[in-house]
């Protein structure tokens, strides 16, 4: 497949028509997909997928600039998914994440990819993380997923990311009592965003209770341990804490193998989502061609039938065919 | 709503209703501020006014019937109208002539590359230079712009408001090398930043230094300048940029009391200072309401002034100059732009304004040539000369319904200002972005009106001319200018003092970092032949550039539409589009170059993510090499390039070459959208452009037309 060898060299255009292949809902994309993604596994490249969560305005997008602009100034390349929340009743959107990373997005080291989240689970959209794998076959070294919803975030933690990183603002300490649990459980690192002028009491107390929170959480000895970081991205300031950090627990969660177990476990858990999509999409298929739903139904309807029965009677059927 | 008793009236409301076959309650209109039109006033209106005071006489508190007790029966307004294009000599050349045929006051349009602090050979400027005002790099520019204009008797008006220090040192040093000190020097610096995060987008530096920039300027010239005005507050802009009458107002005053408190912080007396704080409005078609925000603003502002406590009757005084609205004026059918502007120009001397800008019939089209910048003018001229309405003072005062609607303005304003003021003050409400949202919000109503026909426009969604007219336009060649612009620098750099150049600029750094008065400083550096580039770029290595991050409205279009017919087309089309494509039309709307009229931008994207479409939105002053990347890593159908300021047919080429680079394939196909002379399109489409959707466009019919464009492109290549 010629794609596969563009998206190896890292050619900007097949990158992009790639992941506009794997978030396509056409169902002939979809197979397509399913073949390009089979063989860009083949080829693994050395990416860390790090996801950025938080809150609407907490600063995900200035973080990222800022950070990026830091890294890509060391010569990493970044690779970068941002889901944009804003979806609208009629399904359109705007994508105004461009306007928060101006500098980044010029620079050739960076790929940044917006994509509306159609208010699918998660925050996270279909096809991010194939455009991930995408993007690691591509040679970045970073691939950064931004997205808001604070409620799901371990959906994006346990199946699409390395790290886990969720940014607050300051003064959010207070809400930690409620949400405490999924959070302290999930992220890996916190990042306490807006450090600077008027906020900074504020932020530093939010770290210190953030501290004390994480403090409770069993702590095993293999793995990493779990860090808050004070940061602010519009000052850019805090960012060689936020990268040392990054490299600390990767290579901690490599030692003692963490790091994989974890991509095992995305595995298992990607393949079992594929293949209840396939059981449930061929399934769709035949009960449309079937059509014995809706003549059971009006039998139950009618009386002639009692509905425990129509059920059997049609699971039967299906199984069948 | 005040109600009237009296037997006339019942008398007349039982005509009125048998007449119009409409009860007199359902009989009123609403205007975009959301005030209630009634058909007929009376006494009852104007009793028991919160602002407003009958009894009071022009030149009195509050000055709602005007600032001086004689106006217009003494000295007409100043006819000042806002200039400037090409090189300093086209410029100076420009005015001379204008002067001679009756013009009283200058008025300095600079180019986008000054007022954003770049020289012209800065890479950024490629298309701009000299192309939407005046180009001016150094001192020399500025020398040869008011060549034989003796600058202590002309009053000049300077907008400039991002690279003020370095352009208001050059507007002195010119004086001082043609022998004019400064205290003799009289005009205006617009020098209202707030109002740049908002609407005009020529910002360099973030809120907070641009503020202390303000003061400073205010500081000087109130201790060294007694003649000239320290700041133009400029609601002006916001009318342009889509706001309504009171938004308008509400935010320029509190723009202003946010500029008060800038200064007093300087520990200057504020009667030092206010009576040069001048003001600057838009004047557009809504003609009544247009007078009585004149009058509401003059009346607020004399209470705000007391409420600081100012003690000087002109501290409390409110002058301003007014502007015909450019947005109202149309590219179709051109010369109804004429007749248009005299009601607004008429609107502003009965609202009794100090000076007065008048557009050309051209407006939408380019700027303005010779000819349509002497009509313009002419429209001035016969209302001094010809139509008596210089020889009383204030003449609607009294009539009942110019005072009720100047009063239910004043409290509808107040009401935001107060809000305003309990969130904080301006400068905090700007930095959250909220005002630029409202009025975004406002003018994509304003849209919806339009195309939808429910606000007529005529010539250009009723009473069409089917035989549109040639009009001549004016053509700058920028590259010409920016060629010429580039030798005067060099011969500058190469003939001047570059220690002495080193040493003044890292004054100012030193001033920056100190927290002193940047203007003296810069002063000194200008005078040293520095640049207007280089005087900026040393104030940003302390302050950094300022990047705007933006907000969008969203479902204020589609809601006008609800049920519409051509409407649910575009939608059923994007659905049907997303079937068979696996996702929905994608489109990048961009503004490259330092072209800030991002109104137009805005209403297009909202309106577009309405109709069903994703729409990414890039920042201002975007590359072509950076929309091009942008472009292709989203994998877009088709960029939209909205282009105003004129730098299209340098930008454009430039961005279709970007792209060929990256992808030697790419199918995305381009359109654009903005201000294009009707005699640019053959070479746009020669450069593969797809579609060109000029001012006044439907943008229903122009995202019609975008999907079908897009659906054929990628039918053609399976
Ligand atoms: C409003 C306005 C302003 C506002 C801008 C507010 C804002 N935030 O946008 C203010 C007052 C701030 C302003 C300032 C200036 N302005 Co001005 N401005 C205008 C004006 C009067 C109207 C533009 C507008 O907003 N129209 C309403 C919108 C909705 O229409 P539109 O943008 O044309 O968009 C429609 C179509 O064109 C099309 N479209 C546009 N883009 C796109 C994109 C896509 C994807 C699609 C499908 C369609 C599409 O669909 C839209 C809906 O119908 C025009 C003249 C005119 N009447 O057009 C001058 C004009 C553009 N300005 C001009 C100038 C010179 C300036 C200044 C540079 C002056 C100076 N020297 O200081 C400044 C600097 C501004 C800057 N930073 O760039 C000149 C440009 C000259 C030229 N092209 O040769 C013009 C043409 C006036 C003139 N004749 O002199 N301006
Ligand atoms: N003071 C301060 N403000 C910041 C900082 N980072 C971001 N902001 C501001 O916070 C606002 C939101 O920033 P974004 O980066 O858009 O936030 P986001 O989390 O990506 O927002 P969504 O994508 O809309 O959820 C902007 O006005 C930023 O200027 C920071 O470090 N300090
Ligand atoms: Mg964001």
């Amino acid at each position: 497949m010629q794609l596969v060898e563009k998206i190896i060299k890292g050619e900007r255009a097949a990158i992009a028509k790639a992941i506009t292949l794997v978030e396509s809902s056409r169902e002939n994309d979809k197979k397509e997909s399913r073949k390009l993604i089979s063989e860009l596994l083949n080829k693994p490249g050395k990416s860390i997928r790090v996801g950025f969560s938080g809150p609407p305005g907490v600063g995900k997008s200035t973080f990222i600039e800022s950070f990026g602009r830091y890294l890509v100034e060391k010569n990493y390349k970044l690779g970068i998914l941002a889901i944009d929340p804003s979806s609208q009743i009629t399904g359109g959107s705007i994508l105004g994440d461009k306007t928060r990373m101006i500098e980044i997005s010029k620079n050739p080291n960076t790929f940044i990819r917006s994509t509306p989240s159609r208010g699918s689970l998660g925050g996270i959209s279909i096809g991010t993380r194939e455009a991930s794998i995408i993007l690691d076959a591509a040679g970045y070294d970073f691939i950064f997923i931004e997205t808001v919803g604070v409620g799901q975030s371990e959906i994006m933690a346990t199946n699409l990311v390395d790290i886990f990183s969720l940014i607050v603002g300051p003064g959010s300490g207070d809400e930690l009592q409620g949400i405490k649990k999924g959070i302290t459980e999930y992220a890996d690192i916190f990042i306490v965003n807006k450090n600077d002028g008027d906020l900074k009491s504020e932020a530093s107390k939010t770290a210190s209770d953030y501290k004390s929170a994480i403090s409770y959480y069993k702590k095993s000895n293999d793995t990493a341990d779990k860090e808050v970081l004070l940061v602010s991205a519009i000052e850019q300031t805090g960012m060689e804490k936020v990268i040392e950090t990054i490299k600390n627990i990767v290579s901690q969660n490599k030692k003692n193998k963490n790091f994989d177990e974890r991509r095992a476990k995305q595995f298992n858990y990607w393949i079992e989502e594929e293949v209840r999509e396939i059981i449930q999409f061929n399934i769709q298929k035949k009960i449309k061609a079937d059509g014995s739903i809706s003549k059971f139904s009006q039998k139950v309807m009618d009386g002639k039938i009692q509905m425990f029965e129509a059920i059997e009677a049609i699971t039967k059927n299906l199984q069948s065919k | 709503m005040k109600t009237n008793n009296s037997d006339n009236y019942t008398k007349w409301q039982k005509s009125f209703e048998r007449e119009t076959k409409i009860d007199l309650n359902e009989a009123s209109s609403e205007t975009d501020e959301g005030i209630e039109i009634k058909p007929v006033y009376t006494k009852a209106d104007i009793e028991n006014l919160s602002f407003v005071d009958n009894d009071s006489l022009p030149g009195q508190l509050p000055y709602t019937r005007g600032p001086k007790a004689s106006m217009y029966t003494n000295r007409p307004w100043t006819i000042r109208q806002y200039a400037g294009f090409s090189t300093a000599e086209e410029s100076n050349d420009f005015y001379k002539k204008n002067l001679k045929s009756g013009q009283k006051g200058l008025s300095v349009a600079f180019d986008l590359p000054t007022h954003r602090g770049y020289d012209s050979d800065d890479d950024l400027v490629m298309g701009d230079v000299g192309k939407a005002g005046v180009a001016i790099d150094t001192v020399e520019d500025m020398k040869i712009l008011f060549n034989d204009i003796p600058l202590d008797q002309m009053s000049v008006s300077m907008t400039m408001n991002g690279a003020v220090l370095p352009v208001l040192s050059s507007f002195i040093v010119a004086g001082e090398e043609q022998n004019v000190n400064k205290n003799l020097l009289s005009g205006t610096i617009q020098n209202d930043i707030l109002k740049e995060f908002m609407v005009r987008n020529t910002y360099i530096y973030p809120p907070d230094p641009s503020m202390k920039i303000v003061a400073d300027i205010i500081e000087f010239t109130s201790k060294e300048m007694p003649k000239f005005n320290s700041i133009s507050i400029s609601g002006y802009h916001m009318q342009e940029a889509g706001a309504d009458n009171v938004l308008e107002l509400a935010y320029t005053l509190a723009d202003g009391m946010e500029y008060v408190r800038a200064a007093l912080s300087k520990g200057l007396d504020i009667d030092d200072f206010a009576p040069r704080l001048s003001f600057f409005f838009a004047i557009g078609t809504d003609f009544f309401m247009e007078i009585a925000k004149l009058r509401a603003a003059r009346t607020l502002w004399y209470k705000i002034m007391k409420d600081f406590g100012a003690k000087n009757e002109k501290s409390m005084i409110l002058r301003t100059h007014c502007q015909t609205s450019g947005v109202s004026l149309t590219e179709k059918d051109p010369y109804n732009n004429i007749i248009r502007t005299s009601y607004e120009a008429l609107s502003a001397i009965l609202g009794g304004t100090q000076s007065l800008h008048t557009n050309s019939f051209d407006e939408a089209i380019a700027l303005p040539t010779d000819e349509s910048a002497r009509i313009a003018r002419n429209t001035q001229l016969i209302l001094q000369n010809e139509t008596g309405v210089t020889n009383t003072v204030d003449p609607l005062a009294g009539s009942y319904f110019i005072e009720s609607l100047t009063d239910e303005l004043s409290k509808k304003a107040w009401e935001i200002i107060e809000e305003i003021e309990s969130l904080g003050g301006m400068t905090k409400a700007v930095k959250a972005g909220v005002p630029k949202l409202k009025i975004e919000e406002s003018a994509t109503k304003k849209q919806a009106k339009v195309d939808s026909g429910s606000r007529v426009v005529v010539g250009v969604n009723k009473f069409k001319n089917p035989k549109e007219p040639k009009v001549d336009v004016r053509v700058i060649d920028n590259n010409k200018v920016r060629d010429d612009q580039i030798k005067k620098i060099n011969d500058i750099k190469a003939s001047r003092d570059q220690k002495a150049v080193d040493e003044s600029l890292a004054k100012l750094v030193n001033a920056a970092k100190e927290d002193s008065n940047l203007l003296a400083c810069s002063i000194d550096a200008i005078k040293k032949r520095a640049t207007v580039g280089e005087v900026s770029k040393a104030l940003e290595q302390v302050y950094g550039r300022h990047f705007a991050t933006s907000l969008s409205v969203s479902g204020v279009y589609g809601k006008h539409f609800e049920g519409d017919e051509d409407f649910m087309n575009v939608t059923k089309k994007v659905n049907i589009f997303e079937e068979e494509n696996g996702r929905r039309p994608r489109v990048l709307v961009v503004k490259m170059g330092q072209d800030g009229h991002d109104r137009g931008a805005k209403i297009v994207a909202t309106s577009f993510a309405d109709m069903g479409f994703d729409v990414d939105m890039g920042p201002l002053f975007q590359s072509p090499k950076d929309v091009a990347k942008d472009a292709i890593e989203n994998d877009v159908h088709a960029i939209g390039v909205s282009t105003l300021a004129a730098g299209h047919k340098t930008l454009v080429p430039e961005l279709m070459k970007s792209l060929k680079e990256i992808d030697p394939k790419s199918k995305i196909i381009v359109f654009v959208g903005g201000v294009i002379p009707e005699q640019d399109y053959d070479f746009l489409y020669k450069n593969n452009i797809s579609a060109i959707f000029g001012p006044g466009s439907n943008i229903i019919e122009s995202a019609e037309k975008v999907i079908d464009l897009i659906s054929d492109k990628i039918h053609k290549n399976n």
